[in-house]
């Protein structure tokens, strides 16, 4: 594979083309706060909080979907970029009902742990409160959306990994939600197999198994891109 | 072969000329599941809206998941799961049909059929609803009703106009 040089926070690399930015900055030991992106699933750029600033172009992109291109001049450390993933972890707390207190996946969250990342010590945006439901209609998990922060991770991997479709999204903008079939109870979904891997790469406590209770939940979300490799690998 | 498929949700038949439509649209995309946008807009147009057991019919028919279609539906801003009213009042608020009192029409409508923008009334005959422009602003107050433009709409004549189109009185 032919190489191409850019610089990322200032050091010279040589990154095979084709590869996205995020995959140049992990093969090099670059931190890159994620959020939506997992290893194994497709990704759609959708939490921002990848986003990078590259020389000479005027607005940041998501490093996720960003290819590199040859003599990128990229910067993923600045004050600017710092400034903004904080609001946008704030937001992600405002825009729902998220209570680590009272949270089955408090301790073992990826909302949490990016908050104290972000060094976030209080949300500065009034919480909307949105009325949310909690769909408990599954004979072993738990959907709740007030925990839920779109970041569609169900969604992509029951759809690309999994190829049961359940999941999908409804509504734009503040009013959307994760839906199961035609916005019906995920209890009678015609097409969930129960797999489970929605649930294990949840970042958050949006879904959970009915077995697990306040700060107990555990998650496995490189149980998927351990079975996408290995899928791969009999190929 | 495919299986014979001879029942389908209830309150759907194969014989009725809406599900006809529909059909003919899917034979003429060949059933192909991108195809998804076209066919639902075939369905709201025979249909006047989606109901869920249409949209459960083109998921079967289709064969694409339940999830895409009711995403796909409730994305697109033409689509609508609920009723618009047998018979539609489009009332035009854009700048032009706004200086030129799109406003008393509305509060016209407002008292005597008691409807709001984006209601239906009880009995399913009237839906109003209002649009940002239409595109004739030389008409203005532009007012549509049951695809029929209306130009320069007074307020007065408001009433009649739809009492002639929906037959009776709400």
């Amino acid at each position: 594979m032919a190489k191409i040089p850019v610089t990322i926070d200032d050091k010279p690399l040589e990154v095979e083309t084709g590869r996205t930015i995020l995959e140049a900055c992990k093969e090099n030991g670059i931190e890159i706060l994620t959020m939506c992106h997992l290893e194994g699933i497709g990704d759609v750029g959708a939490c921002r909080l990848c986003l990078v600033e590259i020389e000479g172009i005027n607005k940041l992109l998501p490093a996720c979907t960003t290819k590199v291109a040859a003599n990128q001049v990229i910067k993923t450390k600045t004050e600017r970029l710092k400034k903004y993933q904080r609001i946008t972890t704030e937001l992600f707390f405002a825009e729902r009902n998220h209570i680590c207190a009272v949270c089955v996946a408090d301790g073992n969250c990826e909302l949490q742990d990016l908050g104290y990342k972000v060094g976030m010590d209080h949300v500065r945006f009034p919480y909307l409160f949105p009325q949310a439901n909690v769909d408990t209609s599954h004979p072993m998990y738990v959907m709740d959306h007030n925990r839920c922060i779109m970041c569609t991770r169900c969604v992509r991997v029951c759809s690309e990994v999994e190829g049961a479709h359940n999941w999908g999204i409804k509504n734009r903008g503040i009013e959307v939600r994760v839906i199961s079939d035609f916005d019906t109870p995920w209890g009678d979904s015609t097409t969930c197999t129960s797999c489970s891997k929605c649930v294990n790469v949840c970042p958050t406590g949006a879904l959970w198994p009915k077995t697990v209770v306040q700060g107990q939940l555990v998650k496995q979300p490189k149980m998927v891109s351990e079975l996408v490799a290995k899928r791969k690998m009999n190929l | 072969m495919k299986a014979k498929k001879s029942i389908l949700d209830e309150n759907l038949s194969r014989n009725d000329p809406r599900i006809k439509q529909i059909l003919a649209k899917l034979k003429k995309e060949s059933y192909r599941p991108d195809a998804l946008i076209e066919i639902l807009h075939t369905a709201q147009n025979s249909f006047g809206y989606l109901p869920m057991n249409v949209l459960a019919f083109i998921t079967k028919e289709l064969k694409v998941p339940p999830s895409r279609v009711y995403s796909t539906v409730t994305f697109y801003h033409f689509f609508s799961l609920k009723s618009k009213g047998e018979h539609t009042c489009l009332v035009c608020t854009g700048t032009a049909c706004y200086v030129k009192g799109a406003e008393h029409i509305l509060n016209e409508i407002e008292r005597e059929f008691q409807l709001k923008p984006g209601q239906v009334s009880a009995d399913n005959k009237l839906g109003l609803s209002t649009a940002r422009c239409i595109g004739a602003c030389g008409l203005a107050p532009a007012m549509v009703v049951d695809d029929e433009v209306h130009a320069k709409t007074k307020p007065e004549d408001v009433k009649n106009m739809i009492l002639s189109k929906i037959g009776a009185r709400v």
